[in-house]
């Protein structure tokens, strides 16, 4: 029974590990917007799909809202409060797509977990005349 | 199904590799960085002084240009130094073993509050920032968002530290990886490779046959960047580097970088004991103007490579978590459900 409850332990750590790898072979640690973040934002019952693509280019961080799709935008401005270190106040003005209208977006988000490989933002999305919680993790 | 096929090769590559080292009977290992912060006072702080006795001359190669590699019929590694935190090397400019007058000032503040003789130029640094995040090092030009990365990393005493995790140092770290290295030229194959014991055990390559750099994205981005050497003169060896990807730290302390990076290195062999090392950093994307870091690395007459693998048995690994105080082994958040709070 032992032997049985620990060959099956193996596998499961190994299973771990092996789900794992692609965390640690693809960490980055550049800009700790940069990336390609993905969640949802408004009512549980009724969210919405969200995907940020952001790059950093050395001087500002643009972004993508939902690329390729038929609610796509991008970033125009984007303002950081770096100053609680171990959670960034993000602000993010935009516009996408909603309803074949191109609407203001305001994202008020906060940046934890910034040196983790899965980093959360989370916070207010306001979208046009609708306003509800989002949070997108880094892919 | 080529993805299919390539997803089960990726996991089966990765359970060869894991597997083995989840079962080896080792004693527990820390996380490199740990080890070497342990292995640290053994060696000294390496890198502070050329070394004292008898210096022999510099060897040479037979076209006159320095053998940075052993002589031959003899035994020689070079013993890297630990340096943790690189605003602590932080040098005038090219070619200069002067430290910046702020690190400098801090140094003798420091020496002076021990209460005994300070200063030391780029050979005795050490002594600058501390664990006091960006605003401890003024001379480093920190863009805010990199220098509120070395804030975090401070706070957190660098527990996300990817060389912690066994993932090889990128660009000038590689010298600061307190582990045996050797060089090997190969000048009719116009080539020298770099072999570090430490840093994952992986080697390095400098191409000396005059090549660019590739264009566009045929420039790869690697831990160690792609690197093109020349000769400046018979004395100084030049290596510039690009193309880093962006999974690692500049250094243990945490200096961030980005793929922007760029780092000229300088190398010169002041005798057969002592190789200086020098690198221009310049990343345009974490730090808002170029800075030169130097230091010494002594030649260890007796030494040879031993084995040391950094992924064995690493047990410290399963014990981290990260700020949401999740396993950082553990499952990814869910999208949409709210982080909880966990250890910081």
């Amino acid at each position: 029974m032992g032997a049985v409850a620990s060959a099956f332990r193996r596998k499961m750590l190994t299973a771990v590990m092996v789900l794992a790898l692609p965390a640690l072979t693809f960490a980055q640690f550049g800009h700790p917007l940069k990336g390609q973040w993905s969640g949802e934002w408004g009512p549980k019952d009724n969210a919405s799909r969200l995907l940020l693509d952001i790059h950093w280019d050395g001087k500002e961080l643009s972004g993508r809202i939902n690329p390729g799709t038929p609610t796509e935008g991008a970033f125009k401005k984007v303002t950081i409060d770096y100053s609680p270190v171990t959670s960034w106040k993000v602000q993010i003005e935009g516009e996408v797509k909603d309803g074949g209208k191109v609407v203001p977006v305001r994202v008020d988000g906060t940046l934890e977990n910034i040196g983790a490989y899965y980093r959360v933002l989370h916070g207010t999305w306001t979208q046009g005349g609708r306003k509800g919680e989002f949070t997108v993790t880094r892919n | 199904m080529i993805n299919s096929l390539r997803a089960a090769l990726v996991c089966a590559a990765a359970a060869a590799v894991f597997a083995p080292t989840v079962w080896v009977q080792a004693s527990p290992q820390q996380p490199q960085a740990t080890t070497a912060a342990q292995a640290a006072p053994a060696q000294g702080r390496g890198g502070q002084g050329r070394g004292r006795g008898p210096q022999d001359p510099t060897p040479r190669l037979a076209d006159g240009t320095v053998n940075f590699g052993r002589v031959p019929g003899e035994k020689g590694t070079y013993s890297v130094p630990y340096i943790t935190n690189m605003a602590d090397r932080v040098v005038t400019g090219p070619g200069s073993t002067s430290l910046v007058p702020e690190l400098q000032a801090a140094v003798d503040a420091r020496a002076a509050a021990r209460g005994r003789a300070g200063g030391g130029g780029a050979r005795g640094g050490g002594g600058g920032g501390g664990r006091g995040g960006s605003k401890s090092e003024p001379w480093m030009p920190f863009m805010p968002w990199s220098a509120a990365v070395y804030d975090y990393n401070s706070r957190n005493e660098s527990k996300f530290d990817p060389e912690g995790y066994c993932l090889p140092p990128g660009g000038p770290r590689m010298m600061a990886t307190p582990y045996q290295m050797e060089i090997i030229q190969l000048p009719e194959h116009k080539r020298i490779l770099m072999i570090f014991e430490g840093a994952t055990h992986i080697w390095r390559e400098i191409y000396m046959d005059g090549r660019e750099f590739p264009k566009g994205d045929q420039l790869n981005p690697t831990y160690l960047g792609y690197s093109i050497g020349r000769w400046q003169d018979k004395d100084t060896l030049v290596v510039e580097n690009k193309g880093f990807n962006e999974n690692s730290w500049l250094d243990y302390f945490g200096h961030p970088h980005t793929d922007l990076m760029e780092v000229t290195e300088r190398w010169t062999r002041p005798s057969k004991q002592t190789l200086h090392y020098e690198a221009t950093v310049n990343d345009r994307g974490a730090y808002t103007r170029p800075f030169t870091i130097a230091w010494d690395i002594p030649f260890n007459a007796t030494g040879e490579l031993p084995e040391y693998i950094c992924q064995e048995n690493n047990q410290y690994l399963n014990r981290l978590t990260d700020d949401l105080g999740q396993p950082i082994f553990g499952p990814r958040p869910q999208p949409g459900v709210k982080p909880g709070r966990g250890t910081r």
